[in-house]
């Protein structure tokens, strides 16, 4: 069978064009990793300076632990579960509990129908 | 028709497999960002969840990435070519353009000869390598620093992305399209899709200036 194929040399012209794009295309993706390497590193920075202020806040608080806290302590006796301190009463959860996603529709009705109970 | 016999090998084994490997990877891919953005769930089950298909999708994106690059840089001389034909456009390109190729219904007129790519696959060359360079730029930061970037460009992130593939699908049904269905220009699906050979006769007529720098076995053997 007669077969025909190309040739395979490059010339001057190909060799060029081809180099051409190949580093253009470097070029460009390595500034745009550069970028986004620096953005990285800076948000990285920033975190780790957000959280040594939270702990150095936190270091210099009076009270450190929500569950020590004797005004909570107090609603806990008081109010929420009384005579006692039980944080999963059956009211503490309902009104300390928040809803989401798929919720939200039914806890809005829910606040609609206690605000025209209280009205 | 020329009445030139034999075959001509269009492309070589390496491209064959890189072209495969890309088509396989942008399908899925296709598939599966379609799948998040329209929050199709029948798609992400198909992969298992939405997690494993969002895997699925980086993965890919990692090899639909390395494959061309691999390909480049072990048959640069091929890519070279590829290059050159691309970027060098004639007023026989031109006037392709104005009749498409004869491709296109109603548009008439006498088609010019053509490299070993016509205008508009020089066209969608060029259109792929930008859609993959923007699939590329904008998908890894999407993935490696989605917490790091400012949600303003992340979002820019995944428009662009979107945009870019609704762009490439079109292209690459259009591209399917005359490869595989289209009677004037389904003779070459061959060429691309198993062996790499395509008829001499149809070579010589579409690609009629390509064909005339190609040279025989029997100059080989000399």
């Amino acid at each position: 069978m007669n077969t025909f194929q190309e040739k395979t040399n490059l010339t001057r012209r190909q060799f060029l064009r081809g180099s051409g794009v190949l580093a253009a295309t470097a070029i460009l993706g390595g500034i745009l990793a550069k970028f986004g390497f620096n953005v990285q590193a800076r948000s990285q920075e920033y975190i780790a300076q957000r959280a040594n202020g939270l702990y150095s806040l936190d270091e210099r608080m009076t009270l450190r632990k929500s569950h020590e806290n004797p005004e909570i302590l107090q609603i806990y006796k008081e109010f929420l579960s009384p005579g006692g301190v039980t944080p999963l009463s059956e009211k503490a959860h309902h009104l300390l509990h928040t809803k989401y996603g798929d919720e939200i529709p039914e806890l809005i009705a829910e606040l609609k129908q206690h605000s025209h109970q209280a009205a | 028709m020329s009445q030139v016999k034999g075959k001509v090998l269009k492309h070589a084994g390496q491209t064959r497999l890189m072209h495969w490997i890309h088509l396989i990877c942008f399908v899925i891919l296709g598939i599966t960002g379609l799948g998040f953005y329209f929050k199709i769930i029948t798609i992400d089950y198909i992969f298992g969840g939405i997690g494993n298909a969002s895997v699925v999708h980086r993965w890919l994106g990692v090899v639909f990435t390395v494959g061309p690059l691999l390909y480049i840089l072990t048959n640069f001389g091929r890519f070279s070519r590829f290059i050159d034909t691309i970027s060098t456009f004639t007023k026989d390109d031109f006037k392709w353009l104005k009749t498409m190729g004869g491709y296109i219904p109603g548009l008439k007129g006498e088609v010019p000869p053509q490299d070993k790519y016509n205008a508009g696959q020089k066209l969608l060359g060029w259109l792929v390598i930008i859609c993959c360079f923007l699939f590329f730029v904008t998908g890894f930061p999407m993935w490696l620093w989605r917490h790091a970037m400012p949600p303003q460009l992340l979002g820019l992130c995944y428009d662009i992305h979107f945009w870019d593939a609704v762009i490439a699908i079109l292209a690459v049904a259009g591209h399917f399209f005359l490869a595989a269905i289209h009677p004037k220009s389904r003779v070459e699906f061959a060429s691309m899709m198993t062996n790499g050979y395509v008829e001499a006769a149809v070579s010589a007529h579409h690609n009629e200036k390509w064909f005339a720098t190609l040279q025989n076995d029997s100059e080989l053997k000399a």
